[in-house]
Parts: structure tokens; sequence; C-alpha cells
């Protein structure tokens, strides 16, 4: 088990220095140089250097890369250049990622909420009507954009049934617990339909997966109730490969809450980085992509290694090689 | 983003197995395929977008970019079935600048269906040529390295991957050294990057099945190089399972596209777009001017739902195994 993890563990430390070597590169790859996209057509070769100088842009790539990195190790993600000139970009993100954070929580409840009973349904009524229904629906939440659910949600919810809270925009959490909740809701349904889609058609494929075993038709043959084999066995082993689809799915919750906060105005990192290729402010796309990737990557090493202690056989599997 | 994310993680579940190779393969996956009523819709929804793609300039009533209220400027959206001051006939109304969404709807599935389908063809070259590689000579360097490769390219989700390096390029044309790129190409290529990984994940998957079967142990016995049986023996039989993931990776590959649109980072204006359609439908939503988002909202959610049953109606006829255990 602790070889397994540490095994994990050492395969993803490389990943995330080579997913880092890119996002520091992604500075370089701009026609012209950085500091001269950053400040626009008006510059002064004076401003210039200045600039590049406080930005470590004069050193060598090799020690550009060290410092950054030795920087951003320490939580250091450098200093906005102009969304808030000066302003540290760690505490920038701080600000931010509460939000987005919330968001994906709340989209993922929604979700498995759901999910959960549909795909269940769906597949003890194995093409019946209600199966038919749920996977028309669920084909249609895979493939609705998440963009255009939302503006519709808007219009229906906050313009034709004039709700204040239909409309967009932001309450703190702190503020009031209640209308930052009632405010987050269309925002969570927007971005958890298709991942709720996603996850039924998951769970219903693995019921019928767990639903035509042996184990099921020895304990059917044992004469246990079968309200009690769906209970104890089905929905119960079902459930294991949704949650690799459930952590698999931080990236996908954190690329769609771009386009979930800048349809309802949240104050997120999703926004910000939006923002901030609008006004080339690359110390915060930088520290926004390389939170992402370090998230993403924390979260599907967490699944795994959930994942293993659920499933034995995974970690036997791999240790056998 | 998307759910490409998750499902490129989920096919080591989902995966399908080469159809088995014997006379009639073609006929059985059609037999199969036909029998699927909601694959076939989806074949049939993607072919009306494709004639609607090719023939836009024919089938719009209006140029899409033409104002037809003076004086230029912003206006009141006009709702379906009206007619302007100068008695043009809005079918599905029009927006901001009285231009024809209809016309604009057509010209922006053009576009939109312009940039998914290069940057599928270039992700599939590319994918397809790493997964190989890395497949046919399994363990060694050249594996390693590439699948480390994409081990770090899935790391970074589609579209932040997508925005990152929009954001380093920057918006429009782009020059680079004496090479000018259109800013469509460049938007093509962004995508492609995101997303031939996935193809090469798929296509090393594919072709290490195929290299447990018979007729490869016989090439290789006729003394054919790694190369010839690669390209002459493997290749061929790799189609159908990339077929699959082609039609479902442009269900994707539409959304990022039209997502990129959205976001501003895409098209630029006046480029008819259906990503910048539902943007800018987002400050009229007050004055309920609901054909405005719905339009195009409803073309993207078509096209990609028309890739999504297809791609799913050709993975069910391909491996008949599975579809009869999932679908009873």
């Amino acid at each position: 088990m602790g070889i397994y993890i540490l095994k994990r563990l050492l395969l993803a430390i490389p990943t995330l220095l080579a997913a880092s070597i890119i996002i520091f590169m992604l500075i370089h790859l701009a026609p012209g140089g950085p500091v001269r996209v950053m400040l626009g057509p008006a510059q002064d070769a004076a401003l210039v250097e200045k600039l590049r100088h406080q930005l470590g842009l004069d050193l060598p790539l090799h020690e550009q890369y060290l410092r950054w990195i030795d920087k951003a190790l320490h939580g250091d993600l450098g200093i906005s250049v102009t969304i808030q000139r000066g302003a540290s970009v760690t505490e920038l993100l701080a600000q931010r990622y509460a939000t987005t954070l919330e968001l994906a929580f709340l989209s993922t409840v929604i979700a498995l909420l759901i999910a959960i009973p549909t795909g269940i349904t769906s597949a003890l009524h194995q093409n019946k009507l209600a199966d038919h229904i749920s996977r028309i629906v669920a084909m249609l939440g895979v493939s609705i954009p998440n963009f255009f659910l939302g503006i519709m949600m808007i219009l229906i919810v906050g313009v034709f049934l004039h709700q204040p809270w239909g409309t967009g925009g932001f309450v703190p959490l702190h503020k009031s617990v209640r209308e930052n909740l009632i405010r987050m809701l269309l925002p969570s349904l927007a971005l958890g339909t298709a991942y709720s889609a996603i996850i039924m058609r998951m769970l219903r494929s693995s019921m019928l997966d767990v639903m035509s075993q042996d184990y099921v038709r020895t304990a059917r043959a044992m004469g246990i109730g079968w309200g009690s084999i769906v209970r104890q066995d089905i929905v119960k082993n079902a459930l294991i490969p949704v949650i690799t689809v459930i952590g698999n799915s931080i990236g996908y919750l954190l690329g769609g809450s771009i386009v979930t906060e800048t349809i309802f105005r949240l104050p997120g990192v999703g926004g910000l980085v939006i923002t901030g290729v609008f006004r080339r402010d690359f110390p915060v796309i930088q520290g926004i992509v390389l939170t992402i990737v370090v998230i993403r990557i924390a979260v599907n090493l967490l699944v795994d290694i959930l994942y293993s202690i659920i499933d034995p056989r995974i970690r036997y599997g791999e240790e056998g090689k | 983003m998307s759910t490409a994310d998750i499902a490129t993680r989920t096919t080591d579940v989902m995966t399908p197995t080469v159809a088995r190779k014997h006379r009639g393969v073609l006929e059985e996956v059609w037999h199969n395929f036909k029998k699927n009523r909601l694959s076939l819709a989806g074949g049939v929804i993607v072919m009306v977008f494709i004639v609607i793609a090719v023939f836009a300039p024919l089938l719009s009533p209006y140029n899409p970019v033409e104002q037809f209220d003076a004086p230029p400027g912003e206006h009141h959206p006009l709702p379906p079935l009206s007619r302007s001051k100068e008695g043009t006939f809005f079918l599905f109304g029009s927006d901001k600048f009285g231009r024809d969404i209809l016309s604009r709807a057509f010209y922006g599935t053009r576009t939109l269906l312009q940039i998914a389908i290069s940057s599928i063809t270039i992700a599939f070259v590319l994918g397809v040529f790493m997964g190989a590689v890395a497949g046919y000579w399994k363990g060694s360097w050249v594996d390693e390295l590439i699948m480390r490769a994409v081990d770090v390219m899935l790391s970074f989700p589609t579209l932040v991957l997508a925005i990152a390096l929009l954001g380093a390029f920057g918006i429009g044309k782009t020059h680079i050294g004496p090479i000018t790129l259109s800013n469509m190409f460049k938007i093509a290529i962004v995508i492609a990057i995101t997303y031939s990984p996935r193809f090469a994940r798929v296509m090393r998957g594919v072709v290490l099945q195929e290299m447990s079967e018979d007729y490869v142990d016989a090439a290789k016995v006729a003394g054919g190089s790694g190369w010839q049986i690669l390209a002459r023996e493997i290749l061929i039989n790799t189609i159908p399972p990339l077929i699959v993931q082609g039609s479902l990776m442009m269900a994707t590959t539409v959304l990022t596209s039209a997502s990129l649109s959205f976001l501003g980072l895409g098209l630029q204006p006046p480029r008819p777009s259906l990503g910048i359609m539902l943007n800018e439908s987002r400050d009229f939503l007050f004055l309920k001017a609901w054909w405005y988002p719905l339009v195009p909202g409803v073309f993207i959610l078509l096209i990609i739902l028309g890739f999504n049953l297809l791609g799913d109606g050709l993975r069910d006829s391909l491996d008949p195994r599975q579809a009869r255990r999932t679908r009873g």
C-alpha cells in the first residue's frame, strides 16, 4: 500500500515539473517578447528595460525559470502587471479561489443529487420508459454548452420570472450565507448539468455491468431479496468507477468555471484569467494556470489512492508489474 | 474544458474493442448502426449542418454582415417574423446592428465547423503518429518520452490550456517571425495542440491491441520493417476505433471553439460566429430578446448533439458485444 502511494507520488512530480516549464515558457511565446506586449504600442526604451529587469527577464532563461519556480514553491506567484499594478498575484488568487472552489463544490453536489437517483433508476428499469427518457435527457445534458444553458437560465428566471437572484451578481459567503447560496444556485446548475449527465451515464453502465456479474446471480439464487442486493451489492460496487469520474472532473469543473463565471459575472479565477488574457497580465495568467494544474494533479492523485484503498485489485495489479 | 477530459480518462473502461475481422465487417457495422435510430438521427443532424456550412452563401437570405436598419449603430433587436423599416424580412429576428440572425447563424455554423474540422484533422494526424510510434515500440525510450509528454499535456484542462496558449500568442492575427498566422488558423492550431494527446493515447492502446494479433507476427516473420508493418498492416485496422473517437471528439472540439468565441478569444467581430452571437445577446436579455441567444445556442447544441449521437452509435455498432451488454 505504502509503496503504491509512494510510486504515484513520484510519478506526479516530473509531470508537475514539466507542466511548470510549459507554463513558464508561455510568457516567451508572446511575439516580440512579453514586455513589449504588456506595455502596448507606446513604449519607451527605458521603461521596457526597467520592467524587464523588474520581472527578471534580463536573466538567462534557466535562471529565470529557477527563480520563478523557487518563488512559486514558496507561495509567491509574482506581481500583477496590468490588472492591479503591483498587487501580489497570490493574494489576488486567494480571494478569487474561494468563489471558484465554492462553485466547483456546489456543482458537484448538484450533479450527484441529479445523477445518482436517475442513474440507478435508469439501470434498474433498463430499456423501459424511465430509462429511455433519462438517457435522452442525459444526452441533451452532455451536449448543451454551459454558456447557452446559463444565458437561458438568466433569461427565464431573471427576466421572464422577475427573480432578482436570477440575473447573476454575487454576494460573498461571509456577508450572507443564504444570499450567497441563492445567487450561486443558477451558476452551479449551469456548470453541474453536463457533469451530472456524465456521472449518470457512467453510473448506469457500471450498474448494468455489476448486475450481470455472477455473484449477483448467486445472491439471487440464494433467495436474497432483490432490494437488498441492489442496496448492498450493486449500488455499492457500481459507485466505485463513479469516484474516478468525479476525481477526474476537477479539470472539467475548473475549465467550465471560466465560462460560468463570465456568464454570471462571478468574482472567481475564471473571470480573472480572461481579464488577464485581454490585458496581457502574464504573471496572473501563469499563476492561475499553474494553480489549476497543481489542483488537478493533486486531486487525481488523491482519487487514485482512494481508489486503490476501495478496490485492492488495482494496487496488486500495479505491484505485480 | 470539456466532457472529453472525463471521457478520455474513462475510455479505459469504454474503449471499443475492434470489431472481429471476418468478411463483411462494413455490412455488419452498417447493419448494427441502422438498427439504432438515435445514431441515425445523429448522422442526419451532422449531415444537415455540414450542408448548411458548405452552402451557407447560397442558403443565407442576406449578407451576414449587412446592417439593415439605418442609421448604422446599435438598435433594438427585432423579433422573429418581423420586418425592418426598409422591409427586410427577418425569419429568426435581427441582432443589435440590424443584421439577419438566420444568415449570421448559417455563416457562424460555417466558421465553427471550419475551425473544428481543421483542428481535429491536425490533432488526428499528430496524435495518430505519436500514438502509433509509442505503441509499436512499446517500452522503448521513444514510447516513454511520448507518453510522458502526453501525460503532461493532459494535466492541463483543455479549455485552460487553449486559453493559456491564446493568451501567450495574443488575440487576432499573429506574426511568428516571418510567418503570419490568420486568427482562424491560429485558433485551429491551438485547439489541435490541446486535443492531439487524446488521440495519441487512444491510438497507442489500439496499436497495442493489434500487436497481439497473429497477422502482425506473420508480417514480422515475413521480414517487414517496423515502419512497413505499422503503415501497411496495423494502421488500416486502427481506423474503426479512431473514427469513433474522432466523432466524439468533434463534439468536444466544437464546444471548445464555441466557448473560446463566447469568451471573446476566438474569431473577432464582425465575423459571424455562434459563440460571439451568444456573448452579444447577454446585453439584450433584459429587453426580452429571447431569439438572440436561442438561435445560435440551439445551432451549437444540435451540432454537438449530432456528433455525440453519431459517435455513440458508431461505437456500439463497431463493438456489438459491449452494445448488447449496456443496451440489453
